[in-house]
């Protein structure tokens, strides 16, 4: 875990101490700085070479497309070529920053700011995945503060917790899919996985989050409690906010909108649907170019789609017996999903028929 | 109010500090010295860069000492730790200290590289002779190992800066410095692994339960004999190697082929008196599988063991 890398740890205490010691106006530029160094010795000078060259293209503004380009090559499953570290997170961010300049809400922008945004150290590894303007505004606002540094080493010390004492745990039951032979071992490891998983990403988001905390910056939250959503929109709304977002925003509002142009347009729930899949396809792309990463997007664009013509018909209700239900409902097509996730197709199927008695 | 919080519990992580070394001084000692059995609570490779480490800084213990290396035949799949082949020589020959230090899925490489580490702070060496010839990567993190070793294996090894800056931290905060030796001195593994491995126990015992206990380990009916087959195979190189090693520092290496299919005689007039090469003829009733041993079967293996080395030096 490079968080808990001495280096790391030592390289971002020298950046504390000269984001604090510079005139403000240098502040972007000593993250650009000490953010350059961080992926030159952890990633590497050639693959630092690729990310300046994707920072510089984005300054220009190159179009969206080069940078949807580049994400597929580096998703090629077992591909030879470097990736970059964190490219998943990185390019989403360039196609942010490209499309809100094209659309004007990006008026002014330094390469300065740019470097800063883009090499800002701890979301560098696993996101969250930032906005422009906002980490601007935090970055030009910071003040030196004892409650930030308070609240940013408690942030890191429970990411650090959730981490070693709770995530690596649950991946030792998760390790023993390859002996599951009951319902009852395939229902603990699927359970086990998608607590884990949880845990372990939002450890990264908190540390994340605790280390620009300490700078006084504020990254956006990723995660807010998913497994206790009532319904799968819900749990979107609380799993991978960040990511929930950015779909939001690039995907499925213009998809959609695009949709109501066409023959579609007296078809709403139609339109939705489709918007639903087709995000939730690139979603599961995002995570990797293989079919049951695509086939788990698919499967929860599916359920969107389903629970959206679901309240088209059915009133929504505030009564406490029906969040329990939904909140017990949502966990289970939930964890039904994540097999795929964690296991190659072949395996994936053996492991549903075992979690519902087909299979011995 | 928040700087206070923050100093007062940089002074307590100072004050646990001057705990950690006299604990793990007595958490060590108890582990690797006087406990009843030795074997990691755990077949995985957490607990052997410790143990490595314990030894090389303890080049002398109360009792002589005696490894055991090889993999999970060795290490005792399936069966109790006490009912494991090193755990019984322990018990058969009295008096000396054995080590389990078997890894599932090791290959002879790890073995060289394991008892190239410790060869000055143990007696003897048990070796189970494994054809496939590689090594952990990871070793290179966990045990002190040369360049030349690191090339050949392909190990990892942690940059220069960072080694550099984990010794100068370990140095003035103990608690980060000695936090591996401490979980595998109290927990026989890492704490994860110790409360993955007993989280029924420890449940039962919340609850007031009784927990499992082990039946008595059965002595075998059965001879096991040795030998010195002359097979159609030559020994791996890292066996060979570590035969060079033993030879080097005077100490006894004895390998075991369960397989008997390699040629022990040559070896073994180039060797003596330090490496020495047994085939072990295991009858199909002593194991549980084609290759792993039942409690009868490692008790049979020690017995003839220990019998071994009594008629080598009475």
């Amino acid at each position: 875990m490079i968080f808990t890398e001495l280096r790391f740890i030592l390289l971002f205490a020298l950046c504390w101490i000269t984001f604090f010691a510079v005139p403000r106006r240098w502040r972007s530029a000593t993250l650009a700085v000490f953010g350059i160094v961080f992926y030159a010795i952890f990633a590497g000078p050639s693959v630092l070479g690729i990310v300046l060259l994707l920072t510089l293209a984005a300054y220009v503004r190159a179009p969206a497309l080069m940078f949807v380009i580049v994400l597929i090559i580096a998703k090629v499953p077992d591909a030879p070529w470097i990736v970059p570290l964190g490219l998943s997170y990185l390019t989403f961010e360039l196609i942010h920053v490209v499309v809100e300049r094209r659309r004007g809400r990006i008026a002014e922008m330094s390469l300065t700011d740019l470097l800063a945004f883009v090499f800002f150290a701890p979301a560098r590894i696993a996101g969250p995945i930032k906005r422009f303007p906002q980490f601007r505004d935090a970055v030009a606002a910071a003040e030196l503060s004892a409650d930030d540094v308070y609240a940013g080493v408690l942030r890191i010390l429970l990411g650090l917790g959730k981490k070693f004492l709770l995530a690596d745990v649950l991946a030792l039951t998760v390790a023993e899919s390859e002996y599951a032979s009951s319902m009852h071992q395939a229902w603990m490891v699927v359970i086990a996985f998608g607590l884990q998983l949880f845990l372990d990403f939002s450890a990264y988001s908190d540390i994340a989050i605790g280390f620009a905390r300490t700078l006084g910056i504020r990254l956006p939250e990723n995660f807010n409690w998913p497994y206790l959503a009532a319904n799968i929109r819900e749990f979107w709304e609380r799993w991978h906010i960040t990511l929930s977002q950015w779909v939001r925003d690039y995907v499925f509002t213009p998809l959609g909108r695009a949709l109501f142009g066409t023959r579609l347009r007296p078809y709403p729930g139609a339109i939705a649907a489709i918007s639903y899949l087709v995000t939730f396809a690139i979603v599961g792309a995002w995570h990797g170019l293989e079919p049951r990463f695509v086939l788990w997007g698919l499967y929860h664009g599916a359920l969107l789609a389903i629970f959206n013509l679901w309240r088209r018909h059915v009133p929504s209700s505030d009564s406490v017996a029906r969040r329990v239900l939904g909140i017990a409902v949502t966990f289970f097509f939930v964890t039904i999903g994540w097999v795929p996730f964690f296991l190659p197709l072949a395996k994936a199927t053996h492991m549903w028929a075992l979690m519902f008695g087909i299979a011995r | 109010m928040k700087v206070r919080r923050l100093l007062f519990a940089i002074l307590w992580l100072a004050l646990i500090d001057l705990f950690i070394p006299p604990l793990l001084q007595r958490a060590e000692y108890a582990r690797y010295e006087t406990g009843a059995v030795y074997r990691f609570e755990n077949s995985d490779l957490f607990a052997l860069g410790p143990m490595v480490h314990y030894l090389r800084e303890h080049p002398r213990g109360p009792r002589r000492r005696t490894m055991f290396l090889g993999n999970s035949v060795v290490f005792g799949y399936g069966l109790e730790t006490r009912d494991a082949l090193p755990a019984q020589f322990e018990r058969i020959a009295g008096d000396t200290r054995v080590f389990n230090a078997a890894v599932n899925g090791a290959e002879s490489g790890d073995s060289f590289l394991l008892g190239k580490a410790v060869i000055d702070s143990v007696d003897t060496l048990y070796v189970q002779l494994i054809r496939r010839d590689g090594a952990r990567p990871i070793l290179g993190m966990l045990i002190p190992v040369d360049d030349t070793d690191a090339r050949h294996y392909g190990l990892d090894r942690l940059g220069p800066i960072e080694a550099t800056l984990r010794s100068m931290l370990g140095r003035v905060w103990h608690l980060y410095g000695d936090n591996d030796r401490l979980q595998a001195a109290l927990f026989g593994t890492s704490t994860r692994q110790y409360f993955y491995l007993h989280k029924r126990e420890l449940l039962l015992a919340i609850v007031g339960r009784a927990s499992h206990v082990a039946p008595e380990t059965p002595r075998s009916t059965i001879a096991v004999s040795l030998s010195q087959r002359n097979g159609i195979l030559g020994l791996p190189r890292p066996l060979l190697d570590l035969a060079e090693v033993a030879k080097a520092h005077r100490k006894r290496l004895v390998i075991l082929d369960f397989q008997q299919r390699v040629a022990a005689a040559g070896f073994n007039a180039k060797y003596a008196p330090y490496a020495e090469l047994v085939s072990i003829d295991v009858p199909p009733a002593l194991r549980f599988d084609t290759m792993h041993l039942t409690p009868a079967g490692a008790n049979a293996v020690a017995a003839a063991l220990v019998a071994h080395e009594r008629e080598r030096a009475p």
